[in-house]
């Protein structure tokens, strides 16, 4: 093998980045709003992608792969910015849909304390529902925004936006119950 | 060569850069690059700088062109860009048949200086024509230097828009070509050079 085929590791980021990087990006900027984050959590995508890049079955979907691996990383990012718990429970007010009583355990004033252990018991559930409903409560919560903002954010309507935050909610509370 | 860009895409494409800049040590200008898959030659792999197309090649796929341009340009941060849609529409009318002309400005600042008359030789030659290696050579300035000539049209780095398919040996036989002689021959049917 010689050096001109050799190659390194860095090449596979590179070939990653020059298929990907712009959509990405895009998709990135879009979700939180701030180029320095994204910048980020570009970043971040691709060297989880690299490291992971045996696990990826060959012929699978690249592309979609690197997406759940960009959209997981904005969302950690989004909730661990705020007080996800307190909000959640307000926006389950807002949605007209009784919170558990933890939710509104501490009202309008904080969520449980970061250490709660509920606070990892609500983002556990949040983490396996279907991926828009995942996105569209997330940004809602997280992300502070309006449904016309999330709708504008994901690509969509507003109506499916406040669907998918809806349904997100319902669940949750179900399996809160 | 590209297209006016909005904010957005110039963040995108900023955001990209301090990527391949922060994992890879690639922080040179950006090469531009693009594929066409389903040509009646096989698949073509594109790259452009700003001043002009500097690879038209025959690939196997995205990978293997992307491997090669790295491997090739050590220091640029590649991006698959529509910047090369202008490009790709004139071979497209040249597969077509519709014209066998290009507009495209080409840079060949990656070859030697004797390599780039034999190139510029070429591209004088018009669709319809073929020429030799020596009468090539020739007109670079050194009659003798056939086969330097030779070699220099295979290491062409921009197939098609610099004809080199129009450049056979002395003996009227096919030669070489680094796409294989069945493209050679499809391209000089498709021109009406290459009656069977």
């Amino acid at each position: 093998m010689t050096a001109h085929h050799r190659a390194t590791a860095s090449d596979a980021i590179a070939i990653l980045l020059a298929k990907h990087g712009l959509e990405l990006a895009r998709h990135l900027r879009r979700l939180v709003r701030d180029d320095d984050v994204a910048a980020d959590l570009l970043q971040d995508t691709f060297l989880k992608a690299h490291g992971a890049l045996g696990g990826l079955r060959p012929g699978s979907n690249e592309r979609a792969w690197l997406y759940r691996i960009a959209t997981n990383a904005a969302l950690n990012h989004l909730r661990s910015r705020t007080r996800e718990a307190a909000a959640l429970a307000r926006h389950a007010r807002d949605a007209d849909v009784a919170a558990p009583a933890w939710l509104d355990a501490d009202g309008a004033g904080g969520g449980p304390h970061e250490t709660d252990p509920r606070h990892a018991a609500v983002w556990a559930r949040v983490a396996g529902l279907p991926e828009r409903q995942k996105v569209a409560l997330t940004l809602r919560v997280s992300g502070q925004c309006d449904y016309g903002e999330i709708a504008r954010r994901m690509g969509g309507t507003e109506a499916a936006a406040r669907a998918n935050v809806h349904q997100a909610i319902k669940r949750l509370r179900k399996e809160f119950r | 060569m590209m297209a006016r860009e909005t904010d957005d895409e110039r963040a995108e494409r900023r955001l990209v850069h301090r990527a391949f800049e922060r994992l890879t040590g690639r922080d040179g200008a950006p090469l531009q690059y693009a594929l066409m898959d389903d040509t009646p030659v096989g698949v073509l792999g594109l790259a452009a700088g700003p001043a002009g197309l500097r690879r038209l090649e025959y690939v196997e796929g995205e990978d293997d062109f992307l491997r090669h341009l790295l491997a090739e340009f050590p220091d640029r941060p590649l991006e698959r860009s529509a910047a090369l849609d202008a490009v790709r529409r004139e071979l497209d009318r040249y597969f077509a048949g519709r014209r066998f002309t290009f507009d495209t400005r080409v840079d060949l600042s990656d070859v030697t200086p004797f390599q780039q008359r034999v190139l510029r030789e070429t591209a004088k030659v018009p669709a319809g024509k073929v020429t030799t290696y020596t009468e090539v050579a020739t007109r670079a300035g050194r009659p003798h230097a056939a086969r330097a000539a030779g070699n220099a049209l295979h290491d062409n780095p921009i197939a098609i828009i610099v004809p080199c398919h129009r450049v056979l040996r002395g003996d009227g036989s096919l030669g070489g070509y680094a796409g294989g002689l069945p493209a050679k021959e499809w391209l000089l049917k498709h021109e009406g050079a290459l009656l069977i």
